[in-house]
C-alpha cells in the first residue's frame, strides 16, 4: 500500500460550529451522500467547571473532498442526561446507512472519580440523511462485561451480506502511577457481530497482536473491503508518556484479513507514516477509510489528537 | 391472612465490636443452609472516610438452625476483595445473593464505582466459592450483568434463584436520576428480571416486573422470590425517590405473587409486616429475604437507616 498525503482538509477554527466549538475535529467518519460526502467529527466545548465536553458536528465536502460545501449549524446529537453513559461526550460516532435510515454508533463518555472516564457504545438513528440523530434509549447497546471490564468504545460498523460486524475497543487495565498523576488506560481491539445492529454478540477474543509491548494501546479500528481483501487501519501508542513524546505517541497500524476472523498485523505495509514537519509530524491517529468512486481515501488526525483538524490521504498503489 | 411475628434483631455490627471493616451496617442478608447452621451473608462498612464516603464489604455471620437469632460465628475477613482501580466494584460490594450449585457456591453482588456528576453507579458481578463459602473468587474483572439501552445505570440488588432447571436473576435497574431539594442526585430504580442457562450469559426480560404504587418515581428494591404451595411469592421493598431518609417516606415491604415468574400481581396488603411503634425497625423496613427451615418460613430484614444497626428476624404465622 502507498498513500499520497493531501494535507489538512478541515480546520475547526475556520468555521462557526454548534456549542461555540473552535478547537478539535477528532475522528472523522464519512457518510457518502448523493451529492456530497458528510464527515462527522468530535469537537469540544467546556462545561461550567472548565472541563471538556465532546460534541458531534459534521462538514459537507464535494464528492471528491476537493471543497467544503458547508458545516452543521445545529447540534447533530444531544449528550446524555444526568448519570448516563454519554453525559460528558460523544467521541467518535461511526455512521452506517441502513435502508432509509442512518445508524450512528456512538462512543459515550462519562467521568469517574478514581479514574478519569468510562465509555460505552450507544446507538442513535437518523431519518434525515444524518442531519440529526435520535438515540434508541438512554443506555448503551454494548457496555462492560466479565472479560471486557471497562472502556468499551470506538465502534466501527459494517454490514457484509446479512451480518453486521462491529470492530471496537475495550480496556484491559488502568495503570496507576506512583507519583499521584492520573491513572492511564490500556485498551485493545475486539469484534462483535449482530443481525440487526442492536443486539451484539462478542467474538470474545483479541484481534490484533501487540507490536510495542503488552501495554500497547490500540484504538479506532477502521475496515474496508478492497480488491478482494479486508484491510484494517487503527492507531496505537505507548500507555504512558504519549502526549508530548513523539517516540511514544500515536501512529497508524495496519492489518489484513481474508475471512474477517483472522487478522495479520503488518504495520510495515501501512504505507503512511509521520513525516519530519507539518501538521502530522508528531502524531497520526483516529484513521477512517472511505471509498469515493474508484479511489480509497484515508481520513485521520495529526498532532495534538486532532486539536487543529483532520486531513486526508489517497491510495496511489 | 399472612402475618409475620417479629422475633427481634439478630445481628448489630455497632454492638458486635468486630473488625474495623464491619463497624456499621449489616445489609441485604442472604442465607446459605448447612447441616446444623445457616450462614448469613451481608454487606458491612468501615467508618466513612474524611470526605464522608463509604466502601462496603461482604461478610457473614453463622447462626444455629434451632435458634436463628443466635449468632455463633462471624467472618474475620471480607469473603470477597474489592475491585482494582477503574473496575466496576472498586468501592463496594453490596448487596449480595448466594446460592449453592453442585459443589460450588455462587455469589451475585452489586459492585460500586464512583462517578463525577452522580455519586455512584452499580453493576452486578459474580464470584464463586469452592471452599464451602469461606472465600469467593470473581469470574472476571468485569460485571456479568451491565447496562443496556433501557437499563442505563444502577444494575443492582441481585437475587439469584434456580427454578425449572433455569437461572433467574431478579434485580433492579435505574431509570433516571432526579435532583433532590438540596441538589443531590437521587436515583429511581425498579424491579427487573433476567434469565440464563448457565448463570453467566443473561437475557434481560427488559420490562418492569412490579407496578408502582405510591408515586410515579417509586423506588423498588430487594426482589426476593420464594416458591411455596404452587405459587411464587415476592417480597420486596419500596420507598419514595426524594426525601426518603425518614419514617414517612422511607422503605416499606411490599408483596407480589406469580404463577409463571414473568407476570406478577402486586398486593402489599398481603405483606403482613409493617414498622413497629418503637425500636430498631420503627421507621423503615427493607431488604427482606425469605427462606424456610424445617417447614417453617422466616424472613431476615433490615430496620431503620437501611441496616446501619443490623438485621432482624420474623416468622410467618399461617401460610403463604
Amino acid at each position: 500500500m502507498r498513500w499520497e498525503k493531501l494535507g489538512i482538509i478541515f480546520k475547526p477554527s475556520d468555521h462557526n460550529l454548534p456549542y461555540g466549538c473552535t478547537e478539535f475535529a477528532q475522528s472523522p467518519q464519512a457518510l457518502v451522500l448523493r451529492d456530497r460526502v458528510r464527515v462527522y467529527f468530535s469537537t469540544r466545548s467546556r462545561d461550567e467547571h472548565g472541563k471538556f465536553l465532546s460534541h458531534i458536528a459534521f462538514v459537507d465536502f464535494e464528492p471528491d473532498l476537493s471543497r467544503i460545501i458547508d458545516v452543521s449549524r445545529e447540534p447533530v446529537i444531544d449528550l446524555g442526561e444526568l448519570g448516563c453513559f454519554d453525559e460528558h461526550g460523544i467521541f467518535p460516532m461511526n455512521v452506517v446507512r441502513y435502508g432509509d435510515h442512518v445508524y450512528g454508533f456512538t462512543c459515550g463518555w462519562s467521568r469517574r472519580v478514581s479514574v478519569s472516564v468510562e465509555t460505552s457504545i450507544g446507538l442513535a438513528v437518523s431519518s434525515d440523511d444524518g442531519v440529526t440523530f435520535q438515540k434508541i434509549g438512554n443506555g448503551p447497546i454494548l457496555s462492560s462485561s466479565v472479560e471486557e471490564p471497562f472502556l468499551v468504545g470506538d465502534p466501527f460498523v459494517r454490514i457484509y451480506g446479512s451480518e453486521w460486524h462491529m470492530w471496537y475497543i475495550h480496556g484491559t487495565k488502568w495503570l496507576a502511577n506512583d507519583d499521584g498523576s492520573p491513572a492511564e488506560r490500556v485498551y485493545k481491539i475486539a469484534h462483535a457481530t449482530s443481525t440487526d445492529g442492536r443486539r451484539w454478540k462478542r467474538s470474545g477474543r483479541r484481534l490484533i497482536s501487540d507490536s510495542l509491548n503488552a501495554d500497547e494501546c490500540q484504538a479506532l479500528p477502521t475496515v474496508v473491503e478492497f480488491r478482494g481483501r479486508f484491510h484494517m487501519y487503527f492507531c496505537y501508542r505507548e500507555a504512558i508518556d504519549f502526549r508530548a513524546n513523539r517516540s511514544r505517541g500515536y501512529r497508524l497500524g495496519y492489518a489484513y484479513s481474508d475471512d474477517l476472523v483472522n487478522w495479520t498485523r503488518d504495520d510495515a505495509n501501512a504505507g503512511i507514516s509521520r513525516i519530519d514537519e507539518g501538521w502530522d509530524s508528531e502524531m497520526m491517529c483516529y484513521p477512517h477509510l472511505v471509498g469515493l468512486d474508484d479511489d480509497l481515501y484515508l481520513l485521520y488526525n495529526g498532532n495534538q489528537f486532532g486539536r487543529l483538524g483532520f486531513g486526508a490521504a489517497r491510495l496511489v498503489s | 391472612m399472612m402475618r409475620w411475628s417479629k422475633l427481634g434483631k439478630v445481628f448489630d455490627p455497632t454492638e458486635f465490636k468486630g473488625p474495623r471493616w464491619m463497624s456499621e451496617f449489616a445489609q441485604a442478608p442472604s442465607v446459605l443452609e448447612f447441616d446444623d447452621t445457616l450462614r448469613v451473608y451481608f454487606a458491612c462498612r468501615p467508618p466513612a472516610d474524611s470526605s464522608g464516603q463509604y466502601v462496603s464489604f461482604l461478610g457473614s455471620a453463622t447462626v444455629r438452625k434451632d435458634d436463628l437469632r443466635k449468632v455463633v460465628g462471624v467472618s474475620e475477613t471480607p469473603v470477597l476483595t474489592l475491585g482494582e482501580r477503574g473496575t466496576f466494584d472498586e468501592f463496594g460490594t453490596y448487596p449480595v445473593s448466594v446460592i449453592r450449585y453442585g459443589d460450588e457456591i455462587r455469589a451475585y453482588y452489586g459492585g460500586w464505582t464512583r462517578c463525577e456528576s452522580v455519586p455512584f453507579n452499580v453493576a452486578i458481578g459474580l464470584a464463586v466459592s469452592t471452599d464451602g463459602g469461606e472465600t469467593f473468587r470473581k469470574v472476571g474483572t468485569g460485571p456479568v450483568l451491565s447496562y443496556s439501552v433501557n437499563e442505563p445505570f444502577i444494575i443492582s440488588g441481585p437475587k439469584i434463584r434456580r427454578f425449572q432447571d433455569k437461572w433467574f436473576l431478579f434485580y433492579i435497574a435505574g431509570e433516571r436520576w432526579l435532583r433532590g431539594p438540596d441538589g443531590r442526585p437521587e436515583p429511581v430504580y425498579r424491579i427487573r428480571l433476567a434469565t440464563s442457562d448457565d448463570g453467566i450469559d443473561w437475557t434481560k426480560l427488559d420490562r418492569d416486573l412490579i407496578k408502582r404504587k405510591i408515586e410515579p418515581y417509586e423506588c423498588q428494591a430487594s426482589p426476593d422470590v420464594f416458591y411455596l404451595n404452587g405459587k411464587y411469592h415476592m417480597y420486596f421493598c419500596y420507598r419514595y425517590s426524594i426525601d426518603y431518609r425518614n419514617a414517612v417516606r422511607g422503605y416499606r415491604i411490599g408483596y407480589a405473587s406469580s404463577t409463571d415468574l414473568l407476570n406478577w400481581e402486586r398486593d402489599d396488603s398481603k405483606a403482613g409486616i409493617d414498622v413497629s411503634e418503637s425500636g430498631w425497625d420503627s421507621e423503615m423496613l427493607s431488604y427482606p429475604h425469605v427462606f424456610s427451615i424445617d417447614g417453617q418460613v422466616y424472613m431476615y430484614y433490615l430496620g431503620n437507616q437501611v441496616g446501619r444497626y443490623g438485621f432482624g428476624l420474623a416468622r410467618l404465622e399461617g401460610t403463604l
